[in-house]
């Protein structure tokens, strides 16, 4: 290339990389996400936090694992003077409460650009703060060594035969809020209108319950022999399916199943609020939702995420499964929290002893 | 400046008990007076209404009752099996008595929570306690020993005894070996002298480990949490679902201070008690 082509030729770069570069120079140092422990920790690592890493060489991610949802609103009530995150992901319900507390800010596509690609539920979900990043689903799972033909009804659980061989984690737990709905709906209910003939059938369900509050949880149970059946998440079901060579089973009841929606949010006050939006960008953007999916079978948020068919079957997603999820308020859910506890504890849980 | 330094060479002491359990309460109780909005969302204020809703809900009562009756129970059991334990460890002349001592308190040196899960591996229904029995054909089917109020009790008394043990042992001082063998002397089969001149005198000592016992039964978590199976509720676990689940924090506060009140009672109840009976 001759001398002035070849400064043609870099004054053009310098052209085209000049809008970019003062977003380039903010993208440096230090950015905290706080999200869950264990295998999430594990798979969101891989596969979002490694390649915006690779991508932002200048933005050292650390990544702070609680338990909780409740702990990471904890936290960040507690550092509400001097935050020390910068992203949080948590639960739709807290994540509510620490929107309306002002501990995370308010996100509209104008920072957030990738928020026109996600669908509507995603948008919704967050309200004005930060939108969903991922969809889990309510799911039974079973011992597929002592299940066959493989259950597709809720139904099946009413069956003396698994007296003590059931686990279900009840109210205030949000699976168990998530049952009543689907029961309330299997009997011809709606949640909205009331939950007495869920919590009417439920009753009949527990004496055949070992245990209300499985630990460490339904999946680990039914690995040990402890029981047949559990409640579940899907995305960690699906996980622990292929992790004990397909021992676990996953059940997607026809009676139904409803949304767990995890919200993304940039922690207000955050020390690093240029890489918090870049991060946020990035997670909800098309590759990162595809390579999640793809891992950990977590219902994608972005719409034009190109899931690959296999993955996508094994999620909410699936056009087979779409109109089986209940369409669940989690406002109004929360507001009903405390009634439907307690009669859990009054009329199903004490018709369950042991 | 020399009265005062009983009070200089307290203030270290002091200024730690303000930081690890003042700062902590006095935050709970501000936390108690916020308000949950429906939302869930907790807002600053000086309001009495979460006490108010607390005492309102008979559920309270009943998980008061829980506790107590759990903690009645647990240090009862704890007591009866922990004393000849204790009497035996004070009594004996053996070379291996040290040994003996460290064994009878060896549960403290492990995690509670490893503890629990230890009892889950025994009281589950493919234990080995119910393997034992389904072998043995005594059962037909596995015996519910885990996930409910039974699981919990033996959880807890094991976990409380170490505790009994060594209170029993510190409050064993007044036991004097000859006034036993004066009565023995004196014609007293051991029966008798057990009931007459051993146990009177080692009542202030059963007191004791009876309330270390009690006390620590009535805020325990671990075991009902653990062992339960989300059928025992007390004071403890709600206090833990109100925080962890519902983050209800005002609502959660309240329940603590509450649980911390009812703790102190008996501990003052005991202190009139025993001044009564020393008086």
């Amino acid at each position: 290339m001759s001398r002035p082509a070849t400064a043609f030729a870099a004054a053009l770069l310098g052209l085209a990389t000049l809008p970019a570069a003062p977003a380039l120079a903010q993208l440096r140092g230090d950015m905290t996400l706080m999200a869950y422990t264990g295998i999430f920790q594990e798979n969101y690592t891989a596969v979002v936090v490694e390649p915006f890493k690779a991508a932002n060489p200048g933005v050292n991610v650390t990544y702070f694992a609680p338990n909780t949802s409740a702990v990471m609103l904890g936290t960040l009530r507690s550092q509400r003077t001097a935050p020390q995150a910068d992203v949080v992901i948590m639960d739709i319900t807290t994540a509510a409460i620490a929107c309306a507390e002002g501990l995370v800010e308010k996100l509209t596509p104008a920072e957030v650009p990738v928020m026109e690609e996600l669908v509507p539920l995603a948008r919704q979900a967050g309200g004005e703060c930060g939108p969903a990043v991922t969809f889990d689903h309510f799911v039974i799972v079973y011992d597929t060594t002592k299940v066959s033909p493989a259950p597709t009804s809720l139904r099946a659980l009413w069956n003396e035969q698994l007296r003590g061989r059931i686990a279900i984690s009840a109210p205030p737990n949000i699976q168990g809020l998530v049952l009543t709905a689907i029961v309330e709906k299997m009997e011809g209910g709606d949640y909205r209108r009331g939950v007495d003939k869920a919590i009417e059938r439920l009753r009949g369900l527990a004496p055949l319950v070992q245990t209300f509050d499985p630990r460490p949880d339904g999946y680990s149970l039914i690995l040990n022999d402890q029981v047949t059946y559990a409640t579940g998440w899907n995305a960690r079901s699906q996980l622990y399916r292929d992790q004990s060579n397909g021992r676990i089973g996953v059940m997607l009841p026809e009676e139904g199943t409803a949304f767990q929606i995890n919200t993304i949010n940039v922690v207000k006050g955050g020390p690093n609020r240029a890489a918090a939006l870049a991060f946020v960008n990035h997670a909800l953007s098309q590759p990162a939702q595809k390579a999640f999916t793809e891992r950990m079978f977590y219902g994608p948020t972005n719409a034009r995420a190109e899931i690959a068919p296999e993955a996508l079957a094994r999620t909410a997603a699936a056009p087979e499964y779409r109109d089986r999820v209940i369409d669940l308020d989690w406002a109004d859910v929360v507001k009903l929290r405390d009634t439907w506890n307690n009669r859990w504890r009054r009329e199903v849980i004490s018709a369950g002893g042991r | 400046m020399k009265g005062a330094l009983p009070f200089l060479l307290l203030a270290p002491a002091l200024l730690a008990l303000v930081a690890v359990f003042v700062v902590p309460i006095a935050t709970i109780g501000r936390i108690a007076l916020y308000v949950s909005e429906g939302s869930g969302a907790m807002r600053e204020a000086v309001a009495l209404d979460t006490f108010r809703t607390l005492f309102a809900d008979s559920f309270t009562w009943e998980l008061t009752r829980n506790s107590a009756h759990l903690a009645l129970l647990c240090a009862s059991l704890a007591t009866l099996i922990a004393y000849p334990i204790a009497l035996f460890l004070f009594r004996t002349e053996s070379r291996f008595r040290p040994l003996l001592a460290i064994l009878a308190v060896a549960p403290l040196l492990v995690s509670s929570v490893v503890r629990v899960v230890g009892w889950l591996v025994v009281l589950g229904d493919q234990g080995l306690i119910n393997a034992a029995l389904l072998s043995l054909g005594l059962v037909d089917r596995a015996v519910p020993l885990i996930n409910n109020w039974t699981g919990v009790v033996i959880g807890l008394t094991e976990s409380v005894m170490p505790y009994v043990i060594l209170s029993l042992l510190a409050g064993f001082g007044r036991l004097d070996r000859t006034v036993e063998e004066a009565a023995a002397t004196l014609g007293a089969p051991p029966w008798r002298v057990f009931l007459r001149v051993t146990l009177p005198l080692s009542l202030p000592a059963i007191a004791l480990g009876w309330l270390i016992g009690f006390v620590l039964s009535f805020s325990a978590f671990v075991s009902p949490k653990l062992l339960g199976g989300g059928r025992v509720f007390v004071l403890a676990t709600e206090i833990y679902d109100l925080a962890m689940q519902a983050v209800d924090w005002p609502a959660a506060a309240a329940m603590a201070l509450y649980a911390l009140s009812l703790t102190l009672l008996v501990l003052a109840a005991y202190t009139v008690l025993t001044r009564r009976v020393a008086a």
